[in-house]
C-alpha cells in the first residue's frame, strides 16, 4: 500500500505524477493519523497511532492468533457460501426452466429475499447453537437468495433463439442445459456470487460478534470489551485484506471464465 | 420484471380471474405456513418454533399494547438519519468526483480501499468512538449506504449527455446553474437506483448495529427476547422488521416510479 512514488531515474514522469495524485491524500491521512496519535491530540483509546496498530497487527500475525481467527472466519463464510451457491444455482436454474418449480419458489423468494437476514441470528442460536455449524447454516441461508435470484433471472434471459437452434440441431435436453443454457447464463450466475460473497462475510462477522466462538468478528469485539483498541483496528486491517483478496479472486475468476464474452 | 410462466388461470371472468390468480400464486407460501403450524409442537418443540398463530397473536398484542412502537420508532429514526445523511454526502461526493479532477484524486483511493470492507465489521469501531446507542447505529447505516449512492451518482454524472451541457453553455448558463439545473436533474434516476440498492443494506446495517451495540430498537428487542427465552416475541419482532423492510423497499419503488415521470 505504501507505494512511495520516487521519481527513480525519472524515465516516466507523467505516470509517477499520476500515481502521486491518486495516493497523496492517503499518505497525508496516514501521516496525520500517526502525528495526531503521537502528540496525544486524540485519546489513545479512540485512535491509537498507526505504528502501534501495525505493531499489534504484526504481533497478532506472528503469534498465529490473527491467522487462526481469519481461518475460522473464512472457513465459516466460504463453506456456507459454497452450500448456498450449489443450492441457489440448482433452484434458480430449475425455476427458470420448469413452471412447477417456479410456481413453488417464486412467492418464497419474494418473501424470503427482503428479510434482513441478520435479524435471524438469535433464531439460529436457538436452533443450532453458537458453533461452526450454526454459523455455516446461517451464511448458507442468507446468501442463497441473491445466488438463486440471479441464476433464475439470467437463465430466463437466455435467448430462445439459442435454445431453438440447438434443439433443431437435435441437442438432447441434458446437453442443452450444460452446453447452451448454463454457459449463456454464467455471467448472471457469477454476478450472484459477487453479491453473495460480501454478504457471507457480513453474516459471519456479525454472528461472531454476537455469539463469539473465535473468528475476526470475535477478535474485534474482544478488543472493544478489553479496551485494547489496537486490536480492533488490527482486526479491521485483516478484514480489509480479506475483502480485497476475495474481491480480486472473484473478478479474476470471472474474467477467466468469461473470456469469450 | 414480472414474469408470467407460472401457472396461468384462464377462462374466468376478469375480476374473479385476478383473485384466483393471486390465490394460486401464493399457495406455496400457504403450504409452508401450514407445515410450520403443524410441525410446531409435534416435530419440533413449540418453544423452539412457536406456531404462526402464536406469532401473529404476539404481533397483534405488541401493536395493541403499543410496546413495539418506541423501539420501532428508534429503529426508523436511525435508518432515516443514517440513510438521509448518506444520500446527502453520497450525491455530493459522487457528483463532485465526476465533475472535478482534484476532488476525484482526493477521494478515489479512500473509496477503493473501503469498498471491500463489509461495513458491519466496523460496528466495534463505532462502539469505540460513540459508545453503545443511537449514534453508533446511525454511523454504521450511514457508512453502509454511502458507497452504492456515491457509485451510482458518480457514474450518472460522468455519463451526463455532453450535448445537454453544451446546449446549456451556449445559452449562457453559469457553472453553478449548470450543476443545479442540468447535472443534478440528469443524474436523479441513477441516484434513485443507488438509494434503491441502499435501502435493504440500511436494514442489515441497522439490525447488525442493534444486535451488537444497542439497548433499544427492534434488533435489540430480537436479541434480548431470544436471550430470556421469550421466543414468540423474538419471532414477532423479526416478522415486524421484515415487513417494515419490505414496505420500505416497495414504497420507495412506487414513489420513484411516480416522481420520475420523465424517464
Amino acid at each position: 500500500m505504501d507505494v512511495t512514488a520516487d521519481a527513480e531515474g525519472g524515465f516516466d514522469l507523467s505516470r509517477v505524477i499520476d500515481i502521486g495524485k491518486s495516493i497523496y491524500s492517503l499518505v497525508i491521512l496516514l501521516v496525520l493519523w500517526e502525528v495526531v496519535g503521537q502528540l496525544g491530540l486524540i485519546h489513545y483509546y479512540f485512535l491509537p497511532p498507526l505504528s502501534a496498530i501495525i505493531a499489534r497487527f504484526i504481533e497478532l500475525t506472528l503469534n498465529g492468533e490473527m491467522l487462526y481467527n481469519a481461518y475460522l472466519t473464512l472457513y465459516r463464510a466460504l463453506v456456507g457460501l459454497a452450500i448456498a451457491s450449489v443450492l441457489g444455482v440448482i433452484v434458480g436454474v430449475l425455476s427458470a426452466r420448469n413452471d412447477l418449480v417456479d410456481w413453488f419458489f417464486d412467492p418464497i423468494i419474494k418473501i424470503g429475499y427482503p428479510i434482513p437476514i441478520i435479524s435471524l441470528i438469535p433464531v439460529f442460536m436457538l436452533w443450532f447453537g453458537i458453533g461452526d455449524i450454526s454459523k455455516i447454516i446461517m451464511v448458507a441461508v442468507g446468501t442463497f437468495w441473491p445466488v438463486a435470484i440471479n441464476a433464475r433471472d439470467s437463465t430466463r434471459q437466455v435467448q430462445t433463439n439459442l435454445i431453438w437452434s440447438a434443439q433443431m440441431m437435435g441437442t438432447s435436453d441434458r446437453r442443452l442445459l450444460w452446453r447452451v443454457v448454463m454457459p449463456a447464463a454464467l455471467p448472471g450466475i457469477l454476478t450472484g456470487f459477487q453479491i453473495a460473497m460480501p454478504l457471507s462475510l457480513i453474516i459471519t462477522f456479525v454472528f461472531e460478534m454476537v455469539a463469539g466462538g473465535g473468528g475476526l468478528g470475535a477478535l474485534e469485539i474482544a478488543g472493544v470489551r478489553s479496551f485494547q483498541s489496537e486490536q480492533v483496528y488490527a482486526a479491521i486491517i485483516a478484514i480489509m485484506f480479506i475483502g480485497i483478496g476475495l474481491d480480486r479472486l472473484l473478478r479474476f475468476t470471472r474474467s477467466r471464465l468469461l473470456h469469450w464474452t | 420484471m414480472r414474469h408470467a410462466t407460472s401457472r396461468r388461470i384462464e377462462g374466468l371472468p376478469a375480476p374473479i380471474q385476478g383473485v384466483a390468480q393471486t390465490l394460486v400464486d401464493w399457495i406455496p407460501l400457504g403450504i409452508l405456513v401450514l407445515l410450520w403450524e403443524l410441525a410446531s409442537g409435534t416435530v419440533v418443540a413449540e418453544a423452539v418454533l412457536p406456531p404462526p398463530t402464536t406469532v401473529v397473536g404476539e404481533i397483534v398484542e405488541l401493536i395493541v399494547t403499543g410496546d413495539v412502537f418506541s423501539h420501532l420508532f428508534i429503529s426508523l429514526f436511525r435508518i432515516g438519519v443514517g440513510l438521509g445523511l448518506s444520500i446527502l454526502a453520497g450525491v455530493l461526493l459522487g457528483v463532485g468526483m465526476a465533475r472535478s479532477d482534484p476532488v476525484e484524486n482526493f477521494f478515489d483511493i479512500f473509496l477503493s480501499m473501503t469498498y471491500p470492507i463489509p461495513k458491519t465489521a466496523l460496528v466495534p469501531l463505532a462502539i469505540l468512538w460513540l459508545g453503545v446507542g443511537t449514534e453508533a447505529a446511525i454511523l454504521i447505516v450511514f457508512l453502509a449506504c454511502l458507497l452504492p449512492i456515491v457509485l451510482n451518482s458518480y457514474n450518472a454524472a460522468v455519463d451526463v449527455d455532453q450535448n445537454l451541457v453544451w446546449s446549456a453553455q451556449m445559452m449562457g448558463t453559469s457553472d453553478r446553474e449548470m450543476l443545479y439545473k442540468v447535472i443534478f436533474p440528469a443524474t436523479v434516476p441513477e441516484i434513485m437506483t443507488g438509494i434503491r440498492q441502499a435501502v435493504p443494506i440500511a436494514f442489515i446495517a441497522l439490525v447488525s448495529a442493534e444486535l451488537i451495540a444497542s439497548n433499544q430498537g427492534i434488533g435489540y428487542l430480537i436479541l434480548t427476547s431470544g436471550q430470556i427465552g421469550n421466543y414468540p416475541t423474538m419471532f414477532a419482532n423479526i416478522v415486524i422488521i421484515s415487513a417494515v423492510a419490505f414496505v420500505a423497499v416497495r414504497g420507495f419503488e412506487e414513489t420513484r416510479d411516480r416522481v420520475l415521470v420523465w424517464t
